[in-house]
């Protein structure tokens, strides 16, 4: 009895040791505290990592990283500005005479793909191979095949012969059923290239857009038209243990996808293939920390002269961890385990006072990075009701003017985003060409006499509608279904009560939703845009008639059609940025300034927080990783993490106290029983 | 004994068979394919790559057996996928479902197991302890302090602890998994203390019914009138006696430490089935969904003959016919 008792406080004691070796906070490997790790988060994994076909952020920080691109964004430039990447230089564009405009890209010689066991394909031993502009026609062919389904279909038409590729291509599959069984290679080219993508050589790809859409060379800065080895599509097919393609992307990008485990972690390691890391003395633009930036770049020391011109990337790995939580995340991000984060709502007091950084956080060496993001939210009359639409000329015009000069957004997002987002005047948002910091719309403006004014010159005198002597009744359809939602939507209807009307929240489901804008059953609702690129055309044409959703299904859900306005948009998607189209701009907003189809709130606005070691750090608004500029201080973090994280003992020591001092009384009565 | 076990497992297939059917109601019946396949690609997406995706995903063939479609048909397919454990390829992502349930099973055992026999170590002694010292302030700091922790949320302990423990203490990461054995206890103190806790109070009052109930019984007053010392009594006599009711709550709960722990894991970012139930359920990933509802029916009836076999293990007057 007694040497089991010994046996047992010995497990014990062996426990107890193992516990306490075990008191660390640190989720890292202690080894990796001396490497230019970047550590950051994400909530969901996402759906694909096939370049043609992933669209949302969590997807970019993956495949934007992987996949370079022809063309790229100048890191530190504003208003965005294209800078070769893979290409030699900027595209040659010649305008045709026919209503086309070809652009010449000729891309660098003696660029490598990541090492990846699918070259294999070419010839045993094979791991890497050149990046050619084959490549490149591949992946718009892939962009135009119907089964890959890329969400990016409708503008890459305005290539010539794009659309006519996708019907021949459907055409050979539904004819021939054992055409489709062919690798995807051999399918292209039986049926053909795209005409209007012409590849010359191993270099050089000329493209005829149409010349109505200059803004095709945005889509070459993201990862959906980078170069695609056929090799990575045909060997990962998710047979015999392999990965979709989908799930393995290679690419000849600056981060190689050495990890991915949806449920937990993803790791990026730099691509030694990659071409700064082989050509430093190219001093590529896109490869090579730029010497030039915006206003204000210097003095946040973004053009660090040690830095400017240095090789990129700095950073050796990037590690993602999954987080489905926000406040362990914060917690972590305060810890020093997380480089970035984001402002939670819980916390956001806490960490924000009077719109910058509280004391406590600067303190920490915290650095605040606010920005504007490129989209709009706003609230849409359906243009083709009878009451709130165009049917109803001036009256349901003056309508729509007197419900927007009640709707405030600064108390808006006050109230339901912590104050950050800026009010917009018109669908542009800042930091965009043709934004105006100094228009302001006169319906945007707060002002309940003037709207009362104007429903009674609608015909709606106290917010009465004549034809039934009762308050005006109207409907905000909304998909939103959540307490939150519902408040939101109750702060509107409650403004557009002070004026007499009654609007009535409809929520329902997604799908009930779909189905009422499907039949146009639908007078007001709320929706968002965030810009694909960066120009004013991604923004007004959710207002052109071509883009209507009762005529082409587009994504103009207020169906709004002005001629005039169409016109306008026709010539300024045309245009160079420069005066005409600064004009042509203006007086687009005019019409929409009169015509009220919206109701403009915010362009939204993130809060990124940053520990100081990490350097160079510009937000980019779009979805574009740009990890490759970033740098960070490894030792200091390492020293911060070390002082912010000492294990505190003491309450083990009270806690054993207690349990002895409970234990011994029990001891003295169970004696006391026995006896 | 043995037509006995083949009866209750005749029992217990009727009862799959059974859930498999509803599931088939509520998955394919209540909602379609085409909302399926809508949720997974998008809203917009053309009727052409919706079909393919059917076909894919073997969703493109009629509901019910009819005539030409007898054998070939969703009803049918289902009940073959699910009984021969071909649970195909996620809605959501395409990836084999049984690629994920192998690699979650891990983590959720990693978990699951050493919080299981920790709760027993520790609620069974505890228990038999303030039954011990019954009607005294031993056993009344018990309850109250059992009740007390039944009465809190789990998702109090959770946060309260990743606060205390994991950001004022520094003890333990908040958050995390890595299945490297020198850093995994790291990972895993936090998540089974407060699994520990929450559960303590629920053991605690329940064991000590039992053991109560038993130390009233007419041979414990013979073994107590013999001069049997109470020490011996309770661990010889009343634990031994008090084997039938704990089975039924222990044996029950072996089966489901596969499934792991839905709001721990989630919490605390363990990347095993509770957790990859939850992403099913907030993703709308039907497929992964029911094949786990599947699996969960089954470790059910499993846990259920496992019982009625163990009480013929412990109690020799119990006779499985």
């Amino acid at each position: 009895m007694k040497s089991l008792a010994k046996r047992f406080s010995k497990r014990a004691l062996f426990l107890f040791v193992l516990l306490v070796l075990a008191c660390t906070n640190n989720p890292y490997p202690d080894a990796d505290s001396d490497k230019k790790i970047l550590y950051r988060s994400y909530v969901e994994a996402p759906r694909t990592l096939d370049p043609a076909v992933a669209y949302t952020t969590n997807a970019h920080a993956i495949t934007g990283e992987v996949y370079d691109t022809l063309l790229e964004y100048h890191y530190l430039k504003r208003p965005y500005e294209l800078i070769p990447a893979l290409a030699a230089a900027l595209p040659e564009v010649m305008t045709l005479n026919d209503g086309w405009t070809s652009y010449r890209f000729e891309m660098r010689k003696g660029l490598l793909y990541q090492n990846d066991p699918c070259f294999e394909l070419d010839g045993p031993g094979h791991l890497t191979r050149e990046v050619v502009m084959e490549d490149v026609a591949f992946e718009l062919m892939r962009l135009a095949d119907p089964e890959v389904n890329s969400p990016i279909v409708e503008p890459m038409s305005n290539i010539q012969g794009f659309q006519d590729f996708s019907a021949r291509l459907m055409a050979r599959r539904e004819a021939d059923p054992a055409f489709s069984e062919q690798p995807l290679p051999l399918q292209y080219a039986e049926v053909g290239p795209i005409e209007g993508a012409k590849v010359e050589g191993r270099y050089t790809l000329t493209l005829r857009v149409s010349t109505e859409y200059p803004q095709i060379l945005y889509w070459f800065a993201m990862p959906f038209t980078a170069p695609v080895p056929w090799e990575a599509v045909e060997y990962y097919d998710g047979d015999e243990g392999r990965p979709s393609f989908s799930d393995h992307p290679v690419g000849a990008g600056p981060y190689v996808l050495s990890e991915y485990d949806k449920q937990s972690r993803f790791v990026l390691e730099a691509n030694p293939n990659w071409y700064g890391v082989l050509h430093p003395e190219w001093k590529a633009p896109a490869a090579t920390y730029p010497s030039e930036g915006a206003p204000g770049d210097f003095e946040a020391g973004r053009l660090d002269p040690e830095m400017v011109g240095q090789p990129l990337p700095f950073i050796e790995r990037i590690e993602f961890s999954r987080e489905k939580e926000s406040i362990p995340l914060f917690n972590k991000f305060l810890q020093g385990y997380y480089d970035a984060a984001g402002v939670i709502k819980e916390s956001f007091d806490k960490v924000i006072h009077e719109g910058g950084l509280s004391d406590s956080m600067e303190e920490s060496g915290i650095s605040l990075e606010k920005s504007v993001q490129p989209s709009i939210f706003y609230i849409g009359f359906n243009m083709d009701d009878a009451t709130v639409g165009s049917e109803g000329g001036e009256r349901s015009r003056k309508l729509r003017q007197a419900m927007s000069l009640v709707v405030d957004t600064d108390e808006y997002t006050r109230l339901f985003s912590n104050g950050r987002g800026v009010s917009a005047q018109s669908p542009l948002p800042p930091g965009l060409f043709g934004y105006d910091p100094e228009y302001v719309n006169p319906y945007r403006l707060i002002d309940l006499e003037r709207a009362r004014e104007l429903l009674a010159e609608a015909g709606y005198p106290d917010g009465i509608d004549p034809e039934t002597g009762r308050p005006l009744e109207l409907t905000f359809d909304t998909q939103d279904t959540s307490a939150q939602g519902r408040l939101r939507f109750e702060f509107f209807t409650r403004a557009w009560r002070q004026l007499g009307i009654n609007v009535k929240i409809e929520a329902t489901n997604y799908n009930q939703f779909q189905e009422k804008v499907r039949n146009g059953a639908y007078q007001l609702f709320m929706w968002g845009w965030i810009a694909d690129y960066p120009d004013p055309e991604n923004f007004l044409f959710l207002l052109s008639s071509e883009m209507s959703r009762s005529v082409s299904d587009g994504p103009n859900t207020a169906n709004f059609q002005n001629p005039e306005y169409d016109e306008l948009y026709l010539e300024m998607k045309g245009l160079p940025n420069g005066p005409r189209r600064q004009e042509v701009i203006g007086e687009m907003l005019g019409i929409l300034e009169e015509e009220r189809p919206w109701i403009e709130l915010t362009h939204s606005e993130a809060y990124s927080l940053f520990h100081k070691w990490l350097k160079n750090v510009k937000t980019m608004g779009m979805s574009t990783p740009m990890t490759k500029y970033r740098d960070l201080d490894h030792g200091l973090r390492a020293q911060k993490r070390e002082a912010w994280n000492r294990p505190v003992l003491w309450p083990i020591y009270v806690g054993s106290a207690l349990v002895v001092a409970l234990v011994i009384p029990g001891i003295f009565t169970f004696m006391r029983e026995r006896q | 004994m043995l037509n006995y076990v083949l009866r209750r497992i005749g029992y217990g297939i009727f009862v799959v068979l059974g859930v498999l059917l509803l599931l088939f109601i509520l998955f394919f019946a209540v909602t379609t394919p085409e909302d399926v396949a809508r949720k997974a690609l998008g809203e917009r997406v053309p009727v052409a790559v919706i079909e393919q995706w059917k076909v894919n995903h073997g969703y493109d063939k009629p509901l019910l057996p009819g005539p030409g479609a007898w054998r070939d048909n969703m009803l049918v397919e289902h009940y073959r996928r699910m009984l021969t454990f071909d649970f195909g390829r996620s809605d959501a992502d395409d990836v084999p479902i049984s690629e994920r349930i192998k690699s979650g099973i891990g983590p959720s055992l990693a978990l699951t197991l050493p919080l299981f026999i920790l709760s027993l170590v520790v609620a069974l002694p505890l228990s038999l302890l303030v039954a011990f010292f019954r009607e005294t302030y031993i056993d009344r700091t018990g309850v109250v302090l059992a009740v007390l922790a039944m009465s809190v949320s789990i998702l109090l302990y959770i946060i309260g602890a990743q606060y205390i423990i994991g950001r004022v203490l520094h003890w333990f990461p908040i958050s995390g998994f890595d299945a490297d054995p020198r850093v995994i206890l790291r990972f895993l103190a936090l998540p089974i203390l407060v699994g520990l806790c929450a559960g303590i109070g629920g053991d605690l009052r329940f064991y000590r019914t039992v053991f109560l109930e038993e130390s009233n019984t007419d041979y414990v007053r013979t073994a107590r009138a013999k001069g049997c010392g109470e020490a011996r009594i309770m661990s010889r006599h009343v634990f031994r006696n008090s084997l039938i009711p704990l089975l039924t709550r222990v044996v029950l709960a072996i089966p489901f430490l596969f499934m792991g722990s839905l709001l721990l894991e989630s919490f605390f970012g363990i990347p095993g089935l509770g957790a990859i139930t939850v992403d099913a359920i907030q993703g709308n990933d039907f497929s992964v969904l029911r094949t786990m509802v599947y699996i969960g029916s089954l470790l059910f009836v499993g846990g259920q003959i496992l019982t009625d076999l163990s009480y013929g293990l412990v109690d020799p007057r119990v006779r499985l016919e």
